[in-house]
C-alpha cells in the first residue's frame, strides 16, 4: 500500500472497524492457548471455583509444571530424536536424489523421475494396514527406527521435487569450475549445493520438524512401551486418564509446545514463508 | 539444466546412480511396497498372520452391502460440506488484512496468526476436546451465561426433539445427535493459518491504482470483493478446495481422537478412514481394511482428476 493512502486521517479513521473485526478474529483463536496457559497454575478445585480469570502469580501451582516436565520430559526427548533425526536423514537423502537428476540425464533419470511422482498420487490412507504389517515383518514394532526409515520415506518425493528444481537454477558455471578443480559429485553437493540451497533447505527442514511433530497416528499403531513414547501417543494416554487434573493436563500441552515455540521465535521469517510455499506446492 | 550425456562421459558419472538408491529404496519399501501390498490383500481373507486364502471379490461385495461403510460415506459428505463452509472465514479475513492501510499492523495480524501453529495440532485437538465438555467446558459455559440455552431448549421443545434440556449439561460428544453439530462447531472461527497466508500472497499481486479506480467509481466494498479479489485468489481458493478435499475424505485422526474407534455414541462420527482402521486394528480383518483403502483410493483419485479437469488451476 501506497505512504500516500496511510497519511490521510480521513482512510485512517475508516479503518477501525476492520480492525475491530479482525481483533475479534484473533482474539478467540487466540482463547485456547490463553486457557491453557491459566489453567496450567490452577488446582482443579480452583479452577471450578474460577475457570476464566488467572489466579495471583503468588498463588500459581508450579507443581502442575513439576509433574508435567516428569510425566513429559522424556516424550519429548524421543520426539526431539525421531524429528531432528528424521528432518536431517530425510532431508540429506533427498539432496543427493535432487543432485542426480537436476545435474545429468542418465539413462533411466526419466523413468526414475516419474516414478517418484506417481507417489504424490497415492494416499497415505490406503497404506496404513499393510505398512503395519511390513514393519512387523521387519522386527520394527515397537522401535524409534520405524518412525524415522518412515517418515525419511514419506518426506522424500516433496523434498526431491522441491529441491531439484532449486538445484536446476544454480549457475552452471559453479560446477564446472569445481570439476576443473577435480571436485567430486560428493564434494559439490558439500561445497556448492548445500551452501548455495540453504535457505530452501531451512525452509523445508521447518515443514519437515513440524510434519513429525504433529505426527500421532503412526507412533500410536507402533509404539507399545512407555519409554518409547513420542508426544502424540503421551498425550493420547493423558487424555485417557479417568480421573483428569485439568491443571497438570494444561500444563503438560503448554510443555508440548515450547519446543515450537523456540524455533518459531528463532525462525520466525522462514516459518511465515515456508508456510505459504509449502502451502502452494503442497 | 540436466543435459543428454557422451558416451564416454556415462561411463565416468555412472557413480552418480549412487545419488539415487538410498531414497529409491526408501521410498521402494515403504511406499509402493505397502501400496502394492494393500492391492494384493484387498484379494483375501487375511487376519494378519501367515494363513490367508484368496477369496476374489468378496470384500468388495461385502464393502458395497456393509452399511457402517456406507453411512461412513455420508458422514464424511456432510464433513465435507461443513469444511466447504468453513473456508470463508479465512478469505474474508485475509481480505480484511489486505484492505488495511497500513503496512505495519498488516506484519502484526500476520505475525499473530502465526502464533496458534507453535501449538502442536494434537493439543489443539485435545483443547477443543476440552471446550466441548459438558460440565467443565467454555461452550456450555457461554451458552448458559448468554441464555442461549434457554432458547434452544424452547425450539428443542417446540419440535419435540429430545435433546436439549433445562438442568442438564448438553454432552456435545456423547449425544449421537449431536457430534455431527460438533464437529461442525469445531475449530472455530476456522481461521486456516496456512490458507490466509496463501490468500494473502495472491491479493498481494493487486495495485493500488485498481482501487482508486474502484473507489472512483464509487464501488462498494462488497462489489469490490467479487470483482477484483476474489477473481485474484480464486486460483489460491481452487489449491485449497482440491486439500481440502484430499484431507477430509481420508482424515481419521480427528474422529479417532475426539470420539473413539467406533466413531463415538451411535456411530455417528465414522467416516470410512476410521472404518478401515477399526476392521483392521480392532477387528483384526486385514484384508477387509485393505479393500476399504482401495475403495477410498479409487474415490479419492476420481474427485482429484475431476477437480484437475473441471476445476482448472491457472498459472
Amino acid at each position: 500500500m501506497s505512504a500516500a493512502i496511510t497519511a490521510s486521517p480521513l482512510r485512517r479513521k475508516r479503518d477501525w472497524p476492520k480492525h475491530s473485526i479482525i481483533w475479534a478474529f484473533i482474539l478467540i483463536e487466540l482463547f485456547p492457548l490463553y486457557m491453557m496457559f491459566q489453567v496450567s497454575f490452577k488446582d482443579n478445585a480452583s479452577f471450578i471455583r474460577q475457570p476464566w480469570l488467572p489466579l495471583w502469580p503468588g498463588e500459581w501451582q508450579w507443581d502442575n509444571w513439576v509433574f508435567a516436565f516428569k510425566l513429559i520430559g522424556p516424550y519429548l526427548a524421543n520426539t526431539v530424536f525421531v524429528a531432528v533425526t528424521g528432518t536431517v536423514a530425510s532431508l540429506f537423502l533427498a539432496i543427493l536424489a535432487a543432485y542426480f537428476f537436476a545435474r545429468h540425464k542418465l539413462p533411466f533419470s526419466g523413468f526414475l523421475w516419474s516414478a517418484f511422482l506417481i507417489l504424490m498420487l497415492l494416499p497415505g490412507v490406503a497404506n496404513i494396514v499393510p505398512l503395519f504389517m511390513l514393519l512387523k515383518n521387519m522386527s520394527l514394532l515397537n522401535t524409534l527406527l520405524a518412525l524415522i526409515l518412515v517418515g525419511v520415506a514419506g518426506a522424500q518425493v516433496f523434498n526431491i521435487f522441491v529441491l531439484r528444481h532449486f538445484i536446476e537454477d544454480l549457475p552452471k558455471d559453479l560446477f564446472e569450475a569445481a570439476e576443473m578443480d577435480g571436485a567430486s559429485h560428493f564434494q559439490q553437493v558439500i561445497n556448492i549445493v548445500i551452501p548455495m540451497a540453504s535457505p530452501i533447505i531451512g525452509t523445508l527442514a521447518i515443514l519437515a520438524f513440524l510434519n513429525k511433530w504433529n505426527d500421532f497416528l503412526l507412533p500410536l499403531i507402533i509404539l507399545r512401551d512407555k519409554e518409547l513414547f513420542t508426544l502424540g501417543v503421551g498425550l493420547i494416554y493423558l487424555d485417557g486418564e479417568y480421573v483428569k487434573q485439568w491443571g497438570q493436563i494444561m500444563a503438560s500441552y503448554f510443555l508440548a509446545s515450547i519446543p515450537l515455540i523456540i524455533i518459531f521465535l528463532f525462525t520466525m521469517r522462514l516459518f511465515v514463508r515456508g508456510l505459504s510455499a509449502g502451502a502452494i506446492k503442497g | 539444466m540436466a543435459f543428454p550425456l557422451s558416451r564416454q562421459k556415462l561411463l565416468r558419472e555412472w557413480r552418480l546412480y549412487f545419488f539415487v538408491v538410498p531414497s529409491l529404496v526408501m521410498v521402494l519399501t515403504f511406499a509402493y511396497f505397502p501400496a502394492a501390498s494393500a492391492v494384493y490383500h484387498s484379494f483375501f481373507d487375511w487376519s494378519g498372520g501367515e494363513a490367508k486364502q484368496y477369496i476374489g471379490l468378496d470384500n468388495f461385495k461385502r464393502a458395497f452391502t456393509d452399511s457402517t461403510l456406507l453411512n461412513s460415506f455420508v458422514t464424511v459428505g456432510a464433513l465435507m460440506v461443513f469444511n466447504l463452509f468453513k473456508m470463508i472465514p479465512s478469505i474474508l479475513l485475509a481480505v480484511l488484512i489486505h484492505r488495511l492501510f497500513s503496512d505495519r499492523w498488516q506484519y502484526v495480524y500476520r505475525a499473530l496468526l502465526v502464533v496458534p501453529m507453535i501449538v502442536p495440532q494434537l493439543v489443539t485437538l485435545f483443547i477443543w476436546k476440552f471446550i466441548l465438555d459438558p460440565n467443565l467446558g467454555a461452550l456450555n459455559r457461554v451458552i448458559e451465561a448468554t441464555g442461549l440455552k434457554s432458547v434452544l431448549v424452547a425450539i428443542n421443545d417446540f419440535f419435540g426433539w429430545s435433546v436439549f434440556f433445562e438442568g442438564v449439561p448438553i454432552g456435545w460428544l456423547s449425544q449421537p445427535e449431536l457430534i455431527l453439530p460438533a464437529l461442525f462447531i469445531w475449530g472455530f472461527p476456522w481461521i486456516g493459518t496456512v490458507g490466509v497466508l496463501i490468500y494473502l500472497a495472491g491479493l498481494q499481486s493487486i495495485s493500488t491504482e485498481i482501487y482508486e479506480a474502484a473507489e472512483l467509481d464509487g464501488i462498494g466494498p462488497f462489489k469490490k470483493f467479487i470483482y477484483i479479489e476474489l477473481p485474484l485468489i480464486l486460483t489460491q481458493v481452487r489449491l485449497s478446495l482440491v486439500l481440502l478435499i484430499i484431507g477430509t475424505l481420508g482424515g481419521y485422526g480427528l474422529q479417532l481422537l475426539l470420539l473413539n474407534e467406533y466413531g463415538g455414541p451411535g456411530g455417528r462420527g465414522m467416516v470410512p478412514g476410521l472404518w478401515m482402521y477399526n476392521r483392521g486394528f480392532v477387528a483384526g480383518e486385514f484384508g477387509y481394511a485393505c479393500a476399504i483403502g482401495m475403495i477410498l483410493f479409487v474415490v479419492i483419485l476420481s474427485l482429484t482428476i475431476i477437480n484437475n479437469r473441471y476445476v482448472r488451476v491457472e498459472k
